[in-house]
């Protein structure tokens, strides 16, 4: 009776979604703004160090990150328009 | 005649909490800022506010119901209505007077659970729509947002934990800018809908409207407005608790507890699972404080918090009930909603006057 009552009461399927896609948007999109953030510091202390190549490699690892996490903000407006 | 002044009485009670909903809120979308200084007290109030009436403009689709498969649609009326927009106004200025995050939402449809219950009785109210609807989700939440907060932090403190403080701090305080103006778009377009609903209803109930027009334009920039000037005035107290009571928090933790939040919000909004902002913000300043060390949480504040949240529905039925109860005993004419009107704003008005003669014992300056 408890299973049944479960299943009628909860949305196992949107919960589960809700699981995934949380700790995939709240890690990932964190996670890749500190990657940005660090990609940022260690290029300008590279280049202070006159090590160019390495510097170039970690602001290139920054722009690709802020253009993710830019991705990732247009994209949450988009679910807040589609929203019905 | 009758009928559109328990209308009009109905709207500017609907607008009224409306702001308080704003007002309540604001903790949710600038506590982390203010108290990490990412963002000057009323630089990020007033950064809220414009987000959360911009919010309300992204999606218009409005359900032209309230407590929607949790409480009869058929039974309510614009009465019942009434009784449940001052239970939730009530139960959000005694939690705000106690600087406790609760759901705005939740407190409405607590206000309206009582009020119908009182009405028609209890076939009005559906308990599974309460259970799956209210209770799991209030569960879920903050279970989440503490889960996915703890993790982000953690993954946080390993890929910067050797950079050099000061860019570190500055590169997060960005990023918590960013994520709180995520969260305050979120807010305006979630809560701020709730209103244009409970509007849209009456002007239904009225006939003013029918079910199937769009939901008139002076409704939506009313609502916009509503909550954007609640959130302006800002709930200091609530701020207070969320930014500093809870954990003493750095930016990092901010733009976690943050970026989690919006996360959380943002994929239950996508998926139709709806979650409260408050108990996703407050579960995610508790993971982000958790995972450093278990210690840092001020576990009787986190207590507390949670306890309102357990009494939010009950009391603001209680509240919205009691309201049903009092209107009726006027008629079913605008004599009692006028009354109970008129008494919440002679009681407003007492407590404004007590307060600008005692001054206010929290301030953002604090």
């Amino acid at each position: 009776v408890k299973v049944v009552l479960a299943e009628s009461v909860i949305d196992w399927a949107a919960l589960l979604n809700v699981l995934w896609a949380s700790l995939l948007g709240g890690v990932g999109v964190t996670a890749v703004f500190s990657l940005a953030l660090m990609g940022a510091t260690r290029a300008v202390d590279l280049r202070r160090d006159g090590r160019v190549a390495a510097a170039t490699a970690y602001a290139v690892l920054t722009a690709v990150a802020g253009a993710t996490v830019v991705a990732a903000l247009v994209f949450g407006v988009l679910v807040m328009t589609a929203k019905d | 005649m009758e009928n559109d002044l328990i209308l009009a009485i109905v709207v500017a009670t609907a607008l009224a909490f409306d702001f308080t909903n704003g007002f309540h809120d604001t903790a949710n979308v600038v506590a982390t800022s203010i108290s990490t200084r990412a963002m000057a007290p009323k630089v990020a109030v007033g950064y809220a506010a414009i987000l959360n009436f911009v919010g309300a403009f992204l999606s218009l689709a409005v359900a032209a119901t309230i407590a929607k498969g949790i409480v009869d649609a058929d039974l309510i009326n614009n009465q019942v209505v009434f009784g449940g927009l001052i239970g939730a106004i009530s139960w959000n200025l005694i939690t705000w007077y106690f600087g406790l995050p609760s759901s705005s939402s939740h407190a409405l449809i607590g206000g309206v659970v009582g009020s119908a219950f009182v009405a028609k009785g209890p076939d009005a109210v559906f308990g599974e729509g309460l259970l799956g609807k209210v209770v799991v989700p209030a569960v879920v939440a903050p279970t989440l947002a503490f889960l996915v907060a703890g993790i982000a932090i953690l993954v946080i403190y390993r890929m910067i934990g050797r950079l050099r403080p000061g860019s570190v701090t500055r590169g997060f305080k960005v990023g918590q800018v960013m994520s709180g103006g995520m969260l305050a778009l979120a807010h305006g377009t979630n809560d701020a809908q709730k209103t244009m609903g409970v509007i849209t209803l009456a002007l239904i109930t009225n006939g003013n409207l029918r079910p199937d027009d769009p939901t008139p334009f002076w409704v939506v920039v009313s609502a916009a407005t509503a909550i954007a000037l609640g959130t302006y005035m800002g709930g200091w107290r609530i701020i207070k608790t969320m930014g500093s009571r809870i954990i003493k928090m750095d930016t990092a933790q901010g733009f976690a507890a943050q970026g989690s939040g919006a996360a959380v919000i943002l994929a239950s909004t996508h998926v139709g699972f709806p979650l409260s902002t408050t108990h996703t913000i407050s579960g995610g300043v508790m993971g982000a404080g958790a995972a450093k060390r278990i210690s840092a949480v001020r576990w009787g504040v986190a207590g507390n918090i949670v306890l309102a949240w357990i009494l939010t529905l009950p009391a603001a039925a209680l509240i919205g009930g009691a309201t049903y109860g009092v209107t009726r005993l006027f008629g079913t004419g605008a004599a009692g909603p006028m009354i109970v009107s008129v008494l919440i704003i002679a009681a407003i008005a007492a407590a404004f006057v007590r307060r600008v003669q005692h001054g206010s014992p929290i301030t953002a300056a604090e």
